[in-house]
C-alpha cells in the first residue's frame, strides 16, 4: 500500500497549497474583494446558448470520457450552469455520457438547474443518455445524435482522449458554435483547432467561479493563484541554488 | 477486512438485509426536506473526501488503511447497480422511437439486436459455452465460445478500429484550418510543424544531411532542430500548462470536498 513519503517536500508542499486556496476561500467570505481577469471563452457561453435558441435547435453537452474524478465533476458543474441558462430560454441540452454514475449525477444537476432556471417542465430526462463505456462506441453515438439532432452549439468540457478532435471536427462541419474546455494537455491543440473557444489548462477550473461571481469560489481561484506563483518562484529558486544546496537539502527538494 | 463468507445460507441474509437497508436508506433520502438531503450528501461527501487524503498522508500502514479495501468495494459494488440505471437508460430512449416509429427506427432496432444478441452470446460463452451444440473436438473453441470471438473479435473490435481511423482525415481538416497563416502566431505554427514533420520521415532528414554535425551549424539540422522545439519549447509548455491545471484540480477538489459548488447542492437550495 502507498502512502506519502514525508521525507521529501511533496507532501507539506500539497498540504501547503491546500492551506493557502482555503485562506483565498476565507478572505472572500470575510469579503475581501477579489478579481478575475476575462475569459472570452466563457463569455461566449450564453452567445452560444442564445443563437441555439434563436435557430430553434438544441445544444449538446459532452463531459468527457472519464468517470468519477475531479474534471468530471467540474465539467458537471459547468453543464449545471449552461442548463440554467438554457433553461431561462427553454431550451434544450442533449448530454451524453460514458459511465454510467455520471449518467445519474448530471441527470440530477441538470434537472435542479432547469428548476432554478424556472423551467422544470422543459427538462427532459431522456436527454441525459448513456452511450456506451467504449472510447470510441461513445464517439460514433455522439457523433449520430450531433448529425441526427442537428445541434446548434456544442460544449465540450472534461477529459478527453483521441476521440476529441472527431467529435470537435463533426461539430465544425455542421457549422455548430463551440466550446471546449480540458485540462487533458495532449487534446488542447485538436479542440483550438476546432472550436470557436477553448478555456486551457487552469482556466478550466476557474469557469464556475467566473459564471457564478461567488465570492467562495472567487477566492479558491484567487488562492490557486497565489499557489501557482508559488511554484513558479520555488522552481526559479531551486533551479538556480541546486549547484550551492547540500545533498540531503537536495534530496528532501527530490533533486 | 472482510473475508468472503463460505455459508450461502448466511451470504443470503446479509445480502437480503443489506437491500432492506438500502431501500429504507432510499426511502428516508426521498421523503426528508431538500435541506435534510443536502447536509446529508455534504457530509457524506466530506467524510469520504476526507478519508482519502488522510488514509494516504498519515504515514504507513495506520488505522484507516484497513477500511482502504472495503470501501474500494463499496464504490464498485454502488457504480455495479448504476449498469443497470445505463441500461434502463437505454432501453427507454430506444424503445421509445421504436414504440412510436420515430425516423431513427433503425439505428434503435440495430440497438436492441446488439445489445441483445451480445449479451446472449457473452452469457452463453461465460456459463454454457456447449449448450446445444456438438462438444468440440481437441483444440477447437466451444460453439457459443467461437461465436463470442466472432462478435467481439470480428465485429466489434474492427468497427472500433474504423472510428478511429477516421480522425487520420479530421487531423488533416483541423490541420488545414490551424495552418492557413492569417496571423504571427499561425506562421510560427506552420513553420514548426513543417520542422518536426519532416525530421520525422527520412527524406526530411536527408534535406540537412550535408549540414555538419558538429558545431553552431549542427541545430540547422531538421533533427536537431525539430528535438530543440519539442524538447525545449513544446515540453516545458506542456509542463506549464499541466502545473496550472493540477493546482486547480486541487482547488477544485476542495470546493467539491467542502460542497461549495453550487451545481452539486443536490436537493435544493434549502
Amino acid at each position: 500500500m502507498q502512502h506519502a513519503d514525508w521525507g521529501t517536500i511533496y507532501p507539506y508542499l500539497v498540504w501547503a497549497l491546500t492551506a493557502i486556496i482555503g485562506l483565498g476561500i476565507v478572505l472572500a467570505s470575510v469579503g475581501k474583494r477579489l478579481h478575475i481577469r476575462r475569459l472570452p471563452a466563457i463569455d461566449a457561453i450564453e452567445e452560444a446558448v442564445g443563437r441555439a435558441t434563436e435557430m430553434g435547435r438544441p445544444m449538446m453537452f459532452v463531459p468527457g470520457l472519464a468517470g468519477v474524478d475531479v474534471p468530471t465533476f467540474q465539467a458537471i458543474a459547468i453543464a449545471g450552469h449552461v442548463a440554467r441558462l438554457a433553461a431561462r430560454y427553454r431550451s434544450r441540452i442533449i448530454l451524453p455520457v460514458t459511465d454510467t454514475v455520471i449518467l445519474t449525477m448530471a441527470e440530477q444537476v441538470l434537472r435542479e438547474a432547469y428548476a432554478e432556471g424556472g423551467a422544470p417542465d422543459a427538462f427532459n430526462p431522456e436527454d441525459i443518455r448513456f452511450l456506451s463505456g467504449d472510447q470510441f462506441a461513445f464517439a460514433s453515438g455522439v457523433v449520430g445524435l450531433m448529425n441526427r439532432e442537428r445541434v446548434a452549439a456544442n460544449f465540450f468540457f472534461g477529459s478527453f482522449a483521441a476521440e476529441s478532435l472527431i467529435l470537435a471536427e463533426t461539430g465544425q462541419a455542421l457549422g455548430a458554435i463551440q466550446i471546449a474546455g480540458t485540462p487533458s494537455t495532449l487534446q488542447i491543440p485538436f479542440f483550438i483547432a476546432a472550436c470557436d473557444f477553448t478555456v486551457i489548462g487552469e482556466e478550466y477550473y476557474a469557469v464556475t467561479a467566473y459564471l457564478t461571481r461567488e465570492p467562495i469560489l472567487l477566492g479558491s481561484v484567487w488562492g490557486q493563484d497565489v499557489c501557482r506563483i508559488l511554484l513558479a518562484s520555488l522552481i526559479f529558486a531551486t533551479t538556480v541554488a541546486q549547484k550551492f544546496l547540500p545533498p540531503i537539502v537536495l534530496k528532501f527538494l527530490g533533486i | 477486512m472482510f473475508a468472503p463468507l463460505q455459508n450461502p445460507t448466511i451470504n443470503f441474509i446479509l445480502v437480503a438485509v443489506a437491500l432492506i437497508i438500502s431501500v429504507v436508506i432510499l426511502i428516508a433520502l426521498n421523503s426528508s426536506p431538500p435541506y435534510v438531503r443536502r447536509w446529508v450528501i455534504a457530509g457524506v461527501t466530506f467524510l469520504v473526501g476526507l478519508y482519502v487524503p488522510l488514509e494516504f498522508y498519515i504515514p504507513r500502514h495506520n488505522f484507516l488503511t484497513v477500511w482502504r479495501d472495503p470501501l474500494s468495494d463499496l464504490v464498485r459494488v454502488l457504480a455495479g447497480f448504476t449498469i443497470g440505471l445505463g441500461i434502463v437508460n437505454l432501453v427507454i430512449v430506444h424503445g421509445r422511437h421504436v414504440l412510436q416509429r420515430t425516423a431513427n427506427l433503425p439505428f434503435s432496432l440495430a440497438f436492441f439486436v446488439g445489445f441483445i444478441s451480445m449479451a446472449f452470446v457473452g452469457f452463453l460463452h461465460r456459463y454454457k459455452p456447449e449448450l446445444w451444440a456438438q462438444k468440440p473436438s481437441e483444440g477447437e473453441l466451444a460453439f457459443w465460445s467461437a461465436a463470442y470471438k466472432v462478435f467481439f473479435e470480428g465485429l466489434l473490435l474492427p468497427l472500433t478500429s474504423t472510428v478511429f481511423s477516421l480522425l487520420a482525415f479530421f487531423i488533416v481538416s483541423a490541420a488545414y484550418r490551424a495552418f492557413r497563416i492569417r496571423t504571427l502566431e499561425a506562421g510560427l505554427l506552420m513553420a514548426a510543424a513543417i520542422i518536426v514533420m519532416l525530421a520525422n520521415v527520412p527524406v526530411g532528414t536527408w534535406l540537412t544531411s550535408w549540414l555538419p554535425q558538429e558545431g553552431w551549424l549542427k541545430w540547422l539540422r531538421l533533427e536537431n532542430a525539430s528535438l530543440w522545439l519539442t524538447t525545449q519549447i513544446n515540453a516545458p509548455t506542456m509542463r506549464g500548462i499541466l502545473f496550472g491545471a493540477a493546482v486547480g484540480g486541487l482547488g477544485a477538489a476542495l470546493r467539491i470536498l467542502l460542497s461549495l459548488e453550487r451545481s452539486f447542492a443536490f436537493g435544493g437550495q434549502g
